[in-house]
């Protein structure tokens, strides 16, 4: 009951929490043995009793939530979202992994292969390398569609390995791209008819003017696939589809895509001289330093609080009740690292128009 | 997923494309010699061994037809 009394001290004003309540509220507690207070509060008249509105409004939420770019580069983006709830959070990283789409080796046709590894195995590989081709250029090939320009990639791939010569590392760059299609013939049954190909091209996929600009290939020339011992050879077209990764990992544009929440690290008591001095040693991640304060005086202070790992080691042992480890609940900072079909940030931007396609599919199904 | 290659191809071959079986028996099918890599024609009748290297063992050679494969 001694919160109820809190509750009504005079110094709250209305409308307000109580601080504790907030922190609550607002953050997720790391104590030594687990965390608590892990779970939101959702819903809107929890703190009725306070006058305290805890209801979403959209209007708030457009003031309030931020994307904070930390770090940039070809492939990787780290970037914080600050404001979203974490089932928001959750379904980002999910469609990313999940829903979309790139191109990637679905179909191998082998012609010869005398090298040690298994056709299934040499195309089980090549269907994990990752394509650099815009798959928004592309359509899903399905069941009874014809292979066209417009929804498959055609590679070929022809390496011997000379007689009485050293061993062929087959890599990557091997894989050929062919913009006019299939070259190998089908069987056709009767021998008069006039042989087709395995796709059926109308044009080039290079006079096509958004793939003109950017011609399509491996997005790495360096990806060993097998080797050859002398005399030995592998033959094979491959044609690459659009696709998921909820059908096969090897469509996720993404290596991999992470969130964590922004670390809060407090010292509730002042940490001072040997104290300090091994506390700083202490953590791993340097997420202390120690500063002078004069008179020959040191103390700690947290200065990388973003650095730290919840490993939860400053909290083991000796001065645990000094510090508070805590994780802002809505604010989290978000690590996509993209495998290289488009680049991160437009990966996201991607993953978040589909969220919003299944909302309107909602919207539309309700009304 | 099935994880099963198939090797389906696109039309089987129908049995009389191939003269059948009078010249067939004359065709000799070459194999090659599992110790010298050479390749073997071996007639009906003939002694399974390397006229090489006379080593017994001796593989078919793989098909001249395309073998697809799901890449999964
Ligand atoms: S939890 Fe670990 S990383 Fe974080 S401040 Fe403590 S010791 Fe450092
Ligand atoms: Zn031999």
């Amino acid at each position: 009951m001694s919160e109820t009394a809190s509750l009504n001290m005079q110094d709250i004003p209305q409308g307000q929490l109580p601080e504790h309540i907030e922190l609550q509220r607002a953050r997720v507690f790391c104590k030594a043995d687990a965390p608590v207070h892990t779970e939101d509060v959702e819903y809107s008249g929890a703190y009725a009793a306070v006058g305290f509105d805890n209801s979403l409004q959209v209007d708030d939420f457009r003031r309030d939530f931020r994307v904070e770019i930390k770090n940039l580069s070809m492939d990787d983006i780290e970037f914080d979202m600050i404001g979203i709830d974490a089932s928001l959070a959750n379904a980002f990283r999910r469609i990313l992994i999940a829903e979309v789409p790139t191109m990637a080796i679905e179909k191998v046709l082998i012609v010869n292969n005398t090298s040690v590894m298994a056709d299934e195995i040499l195309s089980h590989r090549l269907g994990l390398l990752p394509i650099e081709a815009d798959p928004r250029l592309f359509d899903f090939l399905s069941e009874n569609d014809t292979p066209n320009e417009r929804n498959t990639i055609v590679f070929k791939m022809e390496v011997h390995c000379k007689k009485r010569g050293p061993r062929l590392t087959v890599k990557s760059d091997q894989l050929k791209w062919l913009p006019n299609g299939s070259e190998l013939l089908m069987e056709s049954p009767n021998p008069s008819t006039k042989p087709r190909s395995f796709t059926s091209f109308s044009c080039s996929q290079a006079s096509l003017p958004q793939i003109s600009g950017r011609p399509i290939g491996m997005k790495h020339l360096d990806i060993i696939i097998t080797q050859l011992g002398p005399g030995q050879s592998i033959e094979l077209e491959a044609h690459a589809v659009k696709g998921t990764g909820k059908v096969h990992a090897k469509w996720s544009p993404v290596g991999t895509t992470w969130y964590r929440m922004l670390p809060e690290v407090k010292l509730l008591k002042e940490v001072r001289g040997n104290d300090a001095e091994k506390l700083v040693k202490k953590c791993p991640r340097k997420v202390f330093d120690v500063e002078d304060v004069g008179h020959a005086m040191k103390k700690a202070v947290v200065s990388r609080p973003r650095d730290c790992t919840l490993c939860r080691e400053c909290i083991s042992g000796a001065g645990e009740e000094n510090i508070a480890l805590r994780r802002v609940r809505d604010h989290f900072i978000f690590t996509v690292e993209s495998t290289g079909a488009l680049p991160a940030e437009v990966l996201f931007t991607e993953a978040v128009k589909i969220l919003e396609e299944k909302c309107e599919r909602v919207i539309s199904e309700l009304s | 997923m099935d994880s099963q290659p198939e090797p389906k191809d696109s039309q089987p071959k129908p049995k009389d494309s191939q003269p059948e079986p009078k010249d067939s028996q004359l065709e000799p099918v070459i194999y090659i010699c599992g110790d010298c890599r050479k390749e073997i024609p071996v007639k009906p009748g003939d002694a399974v061994q390397c006229r090489e290297c006379g080593y017994r063992i001796l593989y078919k050679k793989r098909t001249s037809r395309i073998i697809q494969y799901e890449a999964r």
